[in-house]
């Protein structure tokens, strides 16, 4: 099942709401493309026309082939036209390397054809002619043509590319058959091409740091809506898949929460008593402290909880599989055996490879499949690190967060923070509380014999709790707490008796 | 003299074949359809052709078809070159007497037009 498609329901609702409302709901031709038909609301308007823009390499043509060859899988058929001079041959080559082309389709209901030499040697108004007819002929439900900046160098005045393109529109219009113009220039709203055609897509791909990310906006969609700004998207062997900002495809979670909240147990036994009897069920506890202070055998002790019927997930940026169970089994906890009943799930992500809006799809996903009611996110802050633009971190983990607590998931969720010794203690977002209810600081403090590590509770959601410092103990029998004897350093570095 | 008629829409891939071709001292005409093909057959009266199979207007078939179909150019030999649909020209042997993959290797095919024409 598609999840994007799943999540976004609430816009679907929106349209059931149109439908009752009798508005009038355009047919729609889908890309095909995950997270596209999402992104424009259930896909093209079929018998409208779009611009597909981007700089060589955006990964237009790709796009272009995936609606072609999902719209002849749907029993269309579908005329690739180019002002190119590259021959096909070429194209046909790279694109073998995806799943979605195929070699046996082309010729027969995808037709690819090269308008280049009417165009330099009869001019546009030919151009116009040999498609039309060629639409006739061929049937053709959908018309793709490549290389439109040679029709606009090629036309006298502004006014020649809109004749141009409005007599192709008017054509492919009268034979339903919904239009593509692909170009590698830089349109801009005022553009004629714009002003002329029903939808924009701009595809692009920029640096951020030394990385690279592909985006996707829709600029203009005429008779539908479109999640608006710019969603991150990449390019794999499947092809295009595109996805759409979390935080802007779910929105409503927070309606589906449960009216009933139940307790359910930390996994540290001496913590339960002080924080009312366990953590609330479907509740977001942030673990926050320094490196090496328990954060992560924390996490270990809340998914050593889980049971068959109530699995729990591991999502982690840092530890390995292995190294995560080697670390449980040095605390008594017995990952492997967990892993066997289906009572617990390890799924080890890369922080620096992945798209932050797959790697929360991912999550959502496997919670879903699974059945998951713990979830230990380790660390959420290596989670923001594949976000590109870390302005979007906090919106996006509110969402994320509200899905989870929607679907009754607990979640435990650890972020390091820097200072490794002192009181001074910075949150690492601000507005901690759209993303968490309940905070937990583990930090370091110093008793007569050495370093201790103390946890302090900050704020526990709707239950009372113990505001008393404790000391951390982690052994063979897991991690346990206990009044502290000594309080945490201060600024100073000095503790206070 | 020997004539060749060259039919492709891409005219990159006409002009390669042409070059190609007149290397070898063969003297070329390219159609970037297969409606100019058969007007250019009209004047000119080559010894074979080379068609694309995909092409706006008339297929390489369709081409095939209206050459046979004319008692004076019914008996041009005729060289299909197809990415997809190679097998459709091999079906045909009454209209093709060689079928190329595209992309197709050149010398292969200057081999094959020297065999065709006996030169």
């Amino acid at each position: 099942m598609r999840l994007v498609a799943h999540l976004t329901r609430n816009i679907h609702d929106a349209n059931t709401v149109a439908e009752e409302a009798n508005l009038n709901q355009l047919k729609r031709l889908q890309s095909g493309i995950e997270g596209l038909d999402e992104l424009l609301m259930g896909g093209f308007v079929a018998g409208s026309s779009y611009i597909i823009q981007g700089r060589p390499g955006s990964g237009k043509t790709i796009l272009a082939n995936q609606i072609g060859f999902n719209h002849i899988r749907n029993g269309g058929r579908v005329l690739f036209a180019t002002l190119l001079a590259e021959p096909h041959e070429r194209l046909f080559q790279f694109l073998s390397t995806m799943s979605f082309f195929d070699k046996d389709r082309v010729g027969e209901q995808i037709q690819f054809v090269s308008a280049f030499d009417t165009m330099e040697n009869d001019g546009l108004d030919e151009v116009v002619k040999l498609l039309r007819r060629e639409i006739v002929r061929q049937k053709s439900t959908v018309l793709i043509l490549d290389g439109l900046l040679n029709a606009r160098s090629k036309a006298e005045s502004s006014i020649n590319t809109k004749r141009f393109i409005s007599e192709l529109q008017g054509h492919a219009a009268f034979a339903g058959c919904t239009v593509f113009f692909l170009t590698s220039s830089q349109l801009d709203d005022g553009s004629p091409e714009h002003t002329m055609v029903d939808g924009v897509l701009e595809m692009g791909e920029e640096l951020v740091g030394n990385r690279s990310v592909r985006r996707i906006k829709a600029r203009k969609t005429r008779g539908s809506g479109a999640i608006p700004g710019a969603h991150e998207c990449e390019i794999t062997e499947n092809g295009l898949v595109v996805y759409p900002r979390l935080e802007s495809t779910i929105t409503h979670s927070a309606l589906r929460d449960s009216a009933e909240f139940s307790v359910i147990p930390s996994g540290i036994d001496t913590l339960d008593p002080l924080i009312g009897g366990g953590l609330v069920e479907s509740s977001v506890t942030l673990l926050l402290g320094p490196s090496g202070t328990g954060k992560t055998t924390f996490g270990l002790n809340f998914l050593a909880r889980s049971t068959p019927d109530e699995p729990g997930l591991l999502f982690g940026f840092y530890e390995s599989p292995q190294r995560l169970r080697v670390k449980a089994a040095a605390l008594g906890l017995d990952f492997e055996a967990l892993e066997r009943a289906g009572a617990l799930h390890i799924a080890w992500k890369s922080p620096t490879a992945e798209l932050i809006d797959k790697l929360a799809l991912d999550l959502l996903r496997i919670v879903e499949q699974q059945g998951i009611k713990r979830v230990f996110l380790d660390s959420l802050g290596g989670m923001a690190r594949a976000s590109a633009d870390q302005s979007r971190i906090l919106d996006l983990f509110s969402a994320l967060m509200s899905e989870l607590r929607a679907r009754g998931v607990t979640v435990v969720s650890s972020w390091e923070i820097r200072g490794l010794i002192g009181g001074k203690i910075d949150a690492p977002a601000p507005d901690m509380s759209s993303i968490v209810d309940n905070l937990v600081l583990i930090r370091f403090g110093q008793s007569t014999a050495g370093l201790t590590r103390q946890l302090s509770i900050l704020k526990i959601r709707d239950n009372p709790y113990d505001p008393a410092l404790l000391d951390v103990l982690i052994g063979e029998q897991g991690l346990t707490v206990k009044k502290a004897a000594f309080h945490a350093l201060d600024d100073s570095g000095n503790a206070t008796a | 003299m020997t004539t060749i008629l060259i039919v492709d829409d891409e005219y990159l891939i006409a002009d390669i074949l042409s070059f190609a071709l007149e290397d070898e001292g063969y003297l070329t005409v390219t159609a970037g359809s297969g409606q100019k093909a058969l007007g250019i057959l009209e004047r000119e009266r080559p010894q074979l052709i080379i068609t694309d199979y995909m092409m706006p207007g008339m297929n390489g078939i369709e081409l095939a078809e209206a050459v046979r179909a004319s008692e004076v150019t019914g008996q041009i030999p005729m060289v299909l070159m197809s990415g997809a649909q190679s097998h459709l020209g091999i079906a045909r042997p009454d209209l093709f007497s060689k079928v190329f993959d595209k992309p197709f290797e050149i010398g292969a095919v200057l081999q094959a037009v020297r065999t065709l024409l006996g030169t």
